[in-house]
């Protein structure tokens, strides 16, 4: 049986889930550490995919990176397709991985006691220096658990990346689409070689994320 | 010379200080959300004053008009936090190199192992925090702050987090530490036996202001008000009215009784006669008269008053003593006028479990008036 859609989608997970770290943390410490009038907003945008319609995602993703949208118009004048292509299903898994990493960091660093952030300023130490030193090591627990759940997210998900990036065999199909194209075509043995083959990649990701998370200061 | 005038308000809280400080070790002493705190963090640059100038000697590290706000990691300065604030995730060794950060390797260890060493924490380098005692997370908190060796040592309560009996003796290494090291140093802290045993000035604050500024020395015998002195903790501080002021006496009426106080030798106070004074009597200066030795002299024993003794503490090498005088109306002080201290050698020659009469005397000397 065809095995492409699990390839695909670890790969797509788990450059969906570097995209979100990359992207989600700086916020998160922002959203921890500033006092904005604008930390509402950008707080407001981080939620908004939990609580809005995958297709409704979808869509708006699809009406900004299509090829008549301005971000697709953009790519396309590089010569580069964004639409229907994995690299949209990475985007797609982005979108609904993004608030869960960002929520999860920004409790992590909200729990970091300011006086050592402060203490590491008075002993000379830079900005970026005291991220590195003493911010992220405190409270990367917080981050691995959400990168946990950013990587599940984008493993699992359906709607945004059926929208953006279709449901095409061997380009496109995400392991969820391909059990749902099974589950319809009632290829019922493949649907649950597929399932299996999820539950147990998740499992042991988290077996793995909780060993390693054990250490305790 | 450490200047520091600051103003920062913030929601339901104004600071606005002003001191100077030529000593070298400097006490911030007042009730808690006095403003002690937030100066220090003013001083460290973490949080940044509204208006004022903040120099230590040439050094300017903060001047709002003429733009200046040095950021923390340029000042020089060591701060030891209220509750230390050690890093939980490195090693004592590793607390006390992180500011040593850019420095050679083998003169980073060096630096390091001088600190350890001069901390008494030999042995305990590859420890983390939680797995020390409160007093050696202090100290390494100290070495930390020291082993940049900062222009400007801030303290933060640094013995609030420990248990009574260690901190005594804490108290007395912390003293020893800071004049061995040398810098100039602020210590916030709440209780006065540390403020005097460890600073040379102190600084009363109350409300987000400065009370007063003094030597160590001025503050006890010279509280510029009844703020300060009841602040200080200062028992019998005591409402009377002025008789006759002039600049070496002020004779004043208080309990049927006609006082005489030396007038303050820094400031002479001249009241008119008829209006209110407080002044303050020190409980261990309130002398009693001995019965075996004949009657009282009035011209040797001033101020002299009678009265019963209505209750008594033990204080294990004092006894503290509160005295009803012989006088119609309610007592200055709930059930009694004063409060004397004794020691308790005194208190049994003198058999004061047995005899509650006595009769008082203060000298002129031994009462303070607090200016209003």
């Amino acid at each position: 049986m065809d095995l492409f859609p699990v390839w695909l989608s670890l790969r797509v997970s788990l450059v969906a889930t570097a995209l979100t770290v990359v992207v989600g943390i700086p916020v998160a410490w922002f959203l921890a550490r500033r006092r904005h009038v604008g930390k509402e907003v950008v707080a407001a945008l981080v939620v908004s995919p939990l609580v809005l319609p995958p297709t409704v995602l979808g869509y708006y993703l699809l009406v900004l990176i299509g090829t008549p949208g301005p971000i697709g118009r953009l790519l396309g004048s590089l010569g580069i397709e964004l639409a229907f292509t994995w690299r949209a299903a990475v985007l797609a898994a982005c979108v609904g991985s993004l608030p869960l990493l960002i929520r999860a960091a920004q409790a992590g660093f909200e729990s970091v006691d300011e006086r050592l952030e402060q203490a590491a300023r008075t002993l000379g130490r830079s900005e970026p220096s005291v991220f590195w030193s003493v911010s992220l090591p405190l409270a990367w627990r917080a981050v691995v658990a959400g990168m946990v759940l950013a990587f599940c997210r984008a493993f699992g998900d359906f709607g945004i990346t059926l929208m953006v990036a279709g449901n095409i065999p061997g380009r496109t199909q995400t392991l969820p689409l391909a059990i749902y194209d099974h589950v319809q075509a009632n290829a019922m043995r493949e649907a649950n070689v597929l399932a299996l083959l999820a539950v147990g990649a998740v499992i042991i990701l988290l077996v793995g994320v909780g060993r390693l998370a054990r250490v305790r200061y | 010379m450490l200047s520091v005038a600051l103003t920062k308000r913030l929601p339901g809280f104004a600071l606005d200080v002003h001191w100077d400080a030529g000593e070298a070790v400097v006490a911030l002493v007042g009730p808690s959300g006095s403003g002690k705190t937030l100066t220090l963090h003013c001083l460290a640059g973490l949080i940044r004053p509204d208006a004022g100038r903040v120099a230590l000697n040439d050094l300017v590290l903060f001047d709002a008009r003429a733009g200046i706000d040095r950021p923390s990691r340029t000042r020089r300065l060591g701060y030891v936090f209220q509750g230390y604030a050690l890093f939980p995730h490195l090693t004592v060794g590793e607390n006390i190199a992180f500011g040593l950060k850019g420095w050679a390797a083998s003169r980073r260890r060096e630096r390091t192992d001088m600190v350890v060493e001069r901390l008494g924490l030999g042995g305990l380098q590859h420890r983390h925090p939680r797995e020390l005692s409160g007093g050696q997370q202090q100290r390494v908190a100290l070495g930390r702050a020291l082993a940049t060796d900062p222009d400007l040592l801030l303290l933060d309560e640094p013995l609030s987090a420990l248990d009574a009996p260690l901190r005594r003796q804490l108290r007395d290494d912390l003293a020893r530490t800071i004049r061995e090291w040398g810098k100039v140093t602020v210590v916030v802290t709440h209780d006065l036996g540390e403020a005097y045993q460890l600073a040379d000035r102190v600084i009363v604050y109350e409300h987000g202001r400065v009370l007063q500024s003094a030597p160590k020395s001025e503050l006890l015998w010279q509280p510029a008000s009844e703020s300060v002195a009841r602040i200080m903790g200062m028992r019998n501080v005591l409402h009377g009215t002025v008789l006759k002021a002039t600049p070496d006496r002020i004779q004043l009426r208080w309990r049927g009784q006609t006082l005489e106080a030396v007038n303050s030798p820094s400031r002479a106070y001249l009241p008119p006669p008829g209006s209110p004074l407080a002044f303050f009597i020190r409980p261990e200066y309130v002398r009693l008269i001995r019965k075996d030795r004949g009657a009282p002299d009035p011209s040797h024993h001033m101020n002299l008053m009678s009265g019963t003794v209505v209750s008594q503490t033990d204080f294990g090498t004092t006894w503290t003593l509160a005295i009803r005088l012989d006088e119609p109306g309610a007592p200055a002080q709930g059930e009694y006028d004063l409060e004397v201290e004794v020691p308790r050698l005194v208190h049994e020659i003198l058999e004061l479990d047995r005899d509650r009469r006595w009769q008082l005397s203060i000298h002129r000397g031994s009462i303070h008036v607090l200016p209003a």
